[in-house]
């Protein structure tokens, strides 16, 4: 029952709207709010949007198509043979854990860092990160000669008595790459739950307002709540942190574990790490530069998250490129034959082209980041952003395939050359990402709306926003 | 020596191959005395220049489906006048793709002692020379204690001056053990499936070069690098010291392979065995396990004849004796080059040629400790010979 | 007056800074079952809504469990279940379980991190008696709320309203345990 009920204007006068450093000038609670939610809610999804759902729709076909095809024949429908074991599944494997793993740099390392800039981008780089772990999480068990016994990888009890054999990096990813995806999803959806709830609470239609209040779990934006929730968020970022280092070190432990020339090196953990922050960070601007010119979000993507992104590039760019001039430096101080004879290979041999594909596109191109007009020109980051994804990709291959191809017994020397079902799958997984990614932002609230309103000149009490 | 499969070739030596303009594995034709067949090429090095050498038996058209359409028939080119050599081949380039599939890429060794080799007189004046080179790391180094093998330790020893390339043992590999045959396209995409190999190198002059032989089997290295990468124990120690292979448990990740430095595992990368033709089931050995698509196989010292020795010694109530087992490579070589037995049985065959001076483990500075070890080649070159050579 | 019984007396807010202050002269009045809703978190009012953060502490908890668990497993698989001789290695080969020991640790920390937020705010949960106000479901977009619960000892429904109201707020609402 309403005791009182006065229309009024707001008695205090708010704050003098300053541009802040982060999200446009002019915005107020009820905009942003509007603004994201609207996206889902009352907007008219743009025609762009039905266009390349579309097409990564026709590539879902084609990879369910082919993953068919593969487990109907076997595993010999790819290029793989013997010495080269490991192909296309195994560095798309790579290539998309590490392209996730620049979402929870975001949410999480940024946020430790009290980085507020980090709270436009952070859920959908926490998106990315999800459906790029879903999507590495399936090739390895694409590349089992006997997929449909791969959880014979998990300790569980059984009647055979036989259990994983714990000193293999494979189990290890097993259990780092599940760890990630599980602690990624929990984070991603403790931060989408208030916003869950405005979505609930603005939603017209009944069934909407009931699947979003499902979703919100009844969340009500009680202090208490608040407290746990923001302590229980510091603590997953806090975790995240060494957990997100620890996936990529685990992958690399893939290769260096193993005593192939090439993999056998101390410098692939924090190589592997930097390298899949780098390729990270490119994702995270191909899909921020289009989405925000698609949906006009200009005024909460501002310039400075893509001149923030590419210094990230930058920097990350710059320790792949000692970690590129260290390894023949390594190679020659070990004195083994076989690894400088792997590094002279891998510049000169079957897959020179590689490795320079790697360098131009991992190395000189991205020097272009030094100047802050390829920062913040959106389509020429983009343009840099697609090339370091490439030569990201490119890098794996190289890593895998040279460094099998021709390894100690000069006897079994073999190149390898990649099938049609190779690309089918990687350019069907390319689909499967996008059209997942493309759902989420139709159907979830793509931006953090509540951490939004904590960047508004105003949030704080007694004016002031998080820095 | 052309480790070719599914097809015989003219072989043409690295000179004339480059004075007729021809590649290895060009399409020509050959004509003969008004007779003509179309040939792949093939460079073998050591070929006598401007000669070519033609396999006859090939080219055949209702022999079952292995050997039909494999190969050109050479025949066509033979006539009751010479039956064993002619003069007077042209050979011609057509631009046809027709590639040939071979067992090794690569027959240079790249300067590495891969097989280890010297002459009577290095020895004579040395015995301990092949110790010198090889890099076996000092065993204290491991911060590991040694696995203790108590009771028998089944190792092998291969002499490479006995081995003359007869390939005999890969063949009785191959029956003994259920080995697949694949066919041409799966040898072109390097998925041969022999347990056993002979390894192949020249080296020296292209002209007149010296040509190796090593046969690789799996060496059941004691520090297996396979087992220790494998996620599901599908591949571990026996308490004989056996690298075993547990197909049923096998998930297919290959990781073995890529960690094995002698790459003698072999994978079933799509159906490989067949498992319909009436006539192959009876062919099989029914004392080892037919295996199936996608799974890792491996040579196994074949186990399945150490169980059977065992089991008939134990109804015998004796124990074991030398010579109870012979693996299928070491009773069809001819020259006795493989010798398999007990290493921890003082005075065994084995463990007197394993105490030689000769005895090597192949990549030794790798420290997988293989129970397979090699005795170094030794020659005895005839100096008169010598100086017509290159060495 | 309604047949329910009274929830509580709800004022609302469009002003963090005002709800901060109203909420700090709640507390100062003796109030103990107060709760204030936003549509972000206020770091503010930690100090002043009396509640407790045991979150750490459980995290804690199931980070230790995870290790001891990890641990404890690989140990038991490796030596005492099925002891195998793998590629010549100790059976306890502990540098080779640290990697899985970390990552299981986080992942029950991490884990009772998610869950323990939804236990000690006793979600998910179909209703609440705020919800029954219409304009409650601003509070996830742009107004603050404020709510003194009847069970509060001080409370009584006119007194509260009244000081309740001379706290600035937009307006002042009874709310009924529907």
């Amino acid at each position: 029952m309403i005791l009182e009920h006065r229309q009024r204007e707001s008695s205090r006068p708010l704050p003098a709207m300053q541009a802040t450093r982060v999200i446009g000038p002019g915005e107020s609670f009820r905009s942003v709010t509007e603004q994201i939610s609207s996206i889902v809610l009352t907007r008219k999804t743009p025609f762009v949007w039905y266009l390349i759902f579309a097409i990564s729709l026709l590539a879902v076909g084609m990879f369910l198509l082919s993953v068919s095809y593969l487990f109907y024949r076997g595993v010999g429908i790819f290029g793989i043979q013997i010495p080269v074991a490991w192909g296309f599944a195994i560095t798309n494997f790579v290539w998309w854990i590490g392209i996730g793993h620049a979402g929870t740099l975001i949410s999480a390392i940024l946020l430790l860092l009290n980085q507020g800039w980090r709270n436009s981008i952070n859920r959908f780089a926490e998106a990315m990160t999800i459906f790029a772990v879903m999507c590495a999480g399936l090739f390895p068990i694409f590349h089992l000669g006997r997929p449909w016994i791969f959880y014979w990888l998990v300790p569980y009890p059984n009647t055979m008595h036989v259990q994983p054999q714990f000193r293999s990096p494979l189990v290890w990813d097993v259990f780092a790459v599940s760890t990630y995806a599980i602690v990624s999803l929990l984070f991603w959806y403790l931060g989408m739950v208030p916003d869950l709830a405005t979505f609930r609470d603005r939603a017209q239609r009944k069934w909407v307002r009931k699947f979003y209040g499902v979703l919100a779990l009844g969340w009500r934006g009680a202090s208490r709540h608040w407290r746990w929730h923001q302590k229980a968020s510091l603590i997953l970022a806090g975790l995240a942190t060494p957990l997100v280092l620890s996936v990529h070190t685990v992958v690399s432990f893939d290769f260096t574990i193993a005593i192939v020339p090439g993999w056998h090196s101390t410098i692939f953990p924090p190589y592997f790490v930097a390298g899949a922050i780098y390729s990270g960070f490119a994702m995270v601007l191909i899909l921020a530069i289009p989405l925000r010119s698609i949906y006009g979000l200009q005024n909460l993507v501002t310039e400075r998250h893509l001149n923030n992104c590419g210094r990230l590039m930058l920097t990350t760019g710059l320790i792949l490129a000692y970690t590129y001039a260290i390894e023949p430096f390594t190679a020659w101080y070990s004195g083994d034959t076989f690894e400088m004879y792997v590094v002279h290979n891998r510049a000169f041999g079957p897959y020179a082209w590689a490795y320079w594909t790697t360098l131009s596109c991992n190395v000189f191109i991205p020097q272009l980041l030094w100047f802050k007009s390829f920062r913040v020109h959106p389509k020429r980051l983009f343009f840099i952003a697609v090339v370091v994804l490439y030569g990201m990709w490119i890098e794996r291959y190289m890593i895998i395939v040279s460094s099998l191809h021709r390894d100690f017994l000069t006897s079994s020397w073999a190149n390898f050359v990649a099938t049609v079902w190779d690309n089918a799958v990687l350019f069907g997984s390319i689909g499967l990402f996008v059209a997942c990614f493309l759902l989420f932002v139709r159907f979830l609230p793509m931006m953090s709306i509540y951490e939004v309103r904590e960047l508004l000149p105003f949030s704080r009490p007694g004016g002031g926003t998080v820095k | 020596m052309t480790k070719l499969t599914w097809d015989n070739a003219v072989l043409l030596s690295p000179a004339t191959a480059q004075r007729l303009g021809l590649e290895n594995q060009a399409r020509v034709n050959l004509a003969l005395r008004g007779r003509s067949v179309e040939a792949s090429v093939w460079i073998l090095p050591g070929q006598p220049d401007d000669s070519a050498t033609i396999n006859l038996g090939w080219g055949r058209w209702r022999s079952g489906r292995a050997a039909n359409g494999a190969g050109f028939n050479a025949y066509k080119l033979r006539q009751s006048d010479s039956f064993w050599s002619d003069q007077g081949l042209d050979i011609k380039k057509i631009d046809r793709d027709f590639p040939l599939a071979t067992t090794e890429m690569h027959q240079a060794m790249e300067g590495r002692d891969l097989v280890m080799e010297g002459t009577l007189s290095d020895f004579q004046s040395d015995p301990g020379f092949i110790k010198k080179k090889s890099k076996q790391p000092a065993a204290e180094l491991s911060l590991y204690p040694d696995w203790k093998y108590d009771g028998h330790a089944w190792g092998m020893s291969i002499d490479l001056t006995r081995c003359v390339n007869c390939n005999a043992c890969v063949i009785a590999c191959q029956s003994e053990n259920n080995i697949p045959a694949v066919g041409k396209e799966q040898v072109l995409a390097r998925r041969t499936m022999h347990w056993l190999r002979i390894d192949t190198y020249y080296e020296g002059d292209r002209a007149n070069p010296r040509a190796f032989f090593q046969p690789v089997p799996c060496m059941q290295c004691e520090n297996a690098p396979c087992e220790l990468v494998c996620p599901v124990q599908a591949t571990n120690h026996s308490s004989d010291g056996l690298n075993d292979m547990v197909y049923n448990r096998c998930v297919g990740t290959r990781y073995c392979s890529n960690n094995c430095p002698y790459k003698v595992r072999r994978f079933n990368f799509l159906l490989f065995e067949d498992w319909v033709t009436e006539s192959i089931k009876l062919q099989r050995n029914p004392d080892v396990t037919v295996r199936s698509r996608g799974v890792m196989e491996k040579c196994t010292y074949c186990v399945q004849r150490i169980r059977e020795a065992e089991i008939n010694a134990q109804v015998e109530d004796r124990a074991l004796r030398e010579g109870d087992i012979k693996t299928a490579c070491q009773q069809s070589c001819p020259t006795e080059a493989i010798i398999f037995g007990d290493i921890n049985e003082k005075g065994s065959r084995v463990a007197r040629l394993k105490a030689q001076q000769l005895n090597y483990a192949l990549l030794a500075e790798l420290n997988t400790r293989p129970r397979t070890t090699y005795l170094a080649e030794l020659r005895n070159p005839n100096p008169e010979l010598q100086k017509d050579g290159a060495e | 007056m309604s047949a329910w019984p009274m929830y509580g007396i709800v004022a609302e807010f469009d002003d963090p800074t005002v709800l901060v202050e109203a909420a700090r002269a709640v507390k100062s009045r003796g109030y103990r079952r107060f709760e204030a809703y936003s549509p972000y978190p206020l770091e503010e009012l930690n100090q002043i809504v009396p509640g407790i953060d045991p979150v750490p502490l459980l995290v804690l908890g199931g980070g230790f469990t995870g290790a001891i668990v990890a641990f404890g497993m690989q140990c038991y698989i490796a030596i005492v279940d099925y002891p195998i001789n793998v590629g010549g290695r100790p059976l306890y080969s502990w540098p080779a379980f640290i990697p899985i020991t970390f990552e299981l640790t986080i992942l029950f920390a991490a884990c009772t991190a998610f869950l323990s937020v939804f236990w000690l705010a006793g979600l998910p949960l179909l209703h609440h008696p705020v919800f029954s106000l219409a304009d409650f479901a601003r509070t996830t977009q742009d107004r603050f709320f404020l709510c003194i619960e009847s069970r509060d000892i001080k409370f009584s429904p006119e007194p509260t309203t009244e000081f309740l109201r001379s706290l600035n707020p937009l307006s002042v609402y009874e709310v009924n345990d529907e």
